[in-house]
């Protein structure tokens, strides 16, 4: 019997683990993306985020925990689940040998859904010759036809594996595009891995660092952008800080200047920081998603 | 018009100054109607729950207004609350500015000369026209 669960979200990490021979690639994840929503996944490379999508798409099936899609756990319902999802993997290794409209074809026949008119208008929009053989297209124009394949059936759940590494400023904003007019208006969920943190900035709703397999900080990009702060002081010749808030995500002490990045930063915090060190002054500065990025990957704190 | 994905400003609240200094400035009028949704998220390359966001809070200063199925358009007072909207802006960023200032130790006085001398002075003269102060 399959489940009937309409208001599941449309991603569940329960528990999930990966083990490889060389050790843990992802460690106890729990992580839910709710319909209609993107989710942005980064991290430095080996973190996790391509083992975690591999898991999603039930081509790697986890050692420990659950996967769920659209409230279907991946490993009894991967058939069921398959027609609903896009994907667009890192490499993309499309039947070389085929002609464009071939692998459309091929393709479009896998999905009673697909869209013929769609697809079309982005065969335009990409300039996307039909005629043309896989093998001989440039990276920007497979990186395309990948998108094209993976959205074409307006997927409700579209999963892009680090699609923009390597692309021109124009493909890439084509791609952008594309992806836009691909989810606008139809609530698709997407999760997005990527290392590209304007784009990260542009599409998600949320975000997740990972880091070594663990959850670093997963949360709304405005609240996360909001809580995450950076402080400055000035230290008093001869003396060094005695009072380092919990939330410290990172610091470090050069000269007379204290520069610690904290979490769930608030007015009283900063006053706390003046009363009880020997400071000068303390000043709080806002920090980009590529800021606080960086301080939580390089910083060291534990998850 | 562009968002900045480096800013710390939320992207939503960036679009809302985007929309509204286009208001003020006559760009969209009161009774017309905005691009829609699909045209905006595109253009701007910005997801469209984030524009959804940006037109919810639009509404609830009363910018603009929907109209069930067919989308946005500037509300009746539109332009003037667009306007007026523009004036608290610069009054934060203002107020911003001379807090910095003074934190910094400059004394009251030279921080009213700082202010003074950053606006140009065609639009000093442009007022004196206006009002007709007699030569």
């Amino acid at each position: 019997m399959i489940p009937v669960v309409a208001e599941s979200p449309a991603v569940e990490l329960l528990g999930v683990t990966k083990k490889f021979r060389g050790g843990l690639a992802v460690d106890n994840l729990n992580l839910t993306v709710p319909r209609g929503s993107t989710l942005g996944l980064i991290g430095p490379n080996g973190a996790g985020k391509s083992t975690t999508i591999r898991m999603l798409m039930g081509t790697l099936a986890p050692s420990l925990g659950q996967v769920r899609v659209f409230g279907l756990n991946v490993a009894n319902h991967a058939a069921r689940i398959r027609p609903r999802v896009g994907y667009v993997p890192e490499r993309h290794d499309v039947y070389p040998w085929m002609t464009v409209s071939e692998v459309i074809a091929f393709t479009s026949a896998f999905y009673p859904h697909w869209d013929v008119g769609f697809c079309r208008e982005l065969m335009d929009l990409f300039a996307l010759d039909g005629r043309k053989a896989v093998k001989h297209l440039s990276k920007g124009m497979l990186v395309k036809l990948s998108l094209l394949l993976a959205v074409s059936h307006h997927p409700e759940l579209l999963i892009l594996d680090e699609p923009t590494s390597g692309l021109d400023p124009i493909v890439h904003d084509d791609f952008l595009e594309a992806v836009l007019r691909s989810v606008c208006g139809r609530g698709t969920t997407v999760l997005h891995s990527s290392h590209n943190l304007e784009d990260i900035r542009r599409l998600a709703d949320s975000v997740c660092i990972l880091r070594a397999g663990r959850i670093l900080v997963h949360g709304g990009v405005d609240q996360l952008l909001a809580s995450v702060k950076r402080i400055r002081a000035v230290l008093i010749d001869g003396h060094l800080p005695r009072w380092v808030p919990d939330g410290t995500v990172s610091q470090k002490i050069q000269r007379r200047e204290w520069l610690l990045t904290v979490d769930r930063f608030d007015k009283s915090l900063a006053d706390r920081i003046r009363r009880e060190n020997p400071v000068e002054s303390v000043d709080v500065f806002d920090l980009s998603l590529g800021e606080v990025f960086k301080d939580y990957v390089l910083g060291g704190a534990e998850p | 018009m562009r968002i900045e994905p480096d800013s710390h400003v939320p992207v939503y609240l960036q679009i809302v100054e985007l929309l509204r200094s286009s208001i003020a400035a006559g760009v969209y009028r009161a009774g017309e109607g905005l691009p829609s949704l699909r045209v905006l998220s595109t253009d701007l390359r910005v997801n469209p729950n984030t524009v959804q966001r940006a037109f919810d809070e639009l509404c609830r200063q009363g910018l603009i207004e929907s109209r069930r199925g067919v989308g946005m358009f500037v509300a009746k007072r539109g332009t003037h609350s667009a306007t007026a909207r523009a004036e608290e802006t610069a009054q934060a960023a203002f107020a911003q500015a001379a807090a910095a200032a003074l934190a910094a130790g400059l004394d009251v006085d030279r921080v009213r000369e700082l202010f003074e001398s950053a606006l140009p002075s065609a639009s000093k003269k442009s007022r004196t026209k206006k009002t007709g102060v007699p030569s």
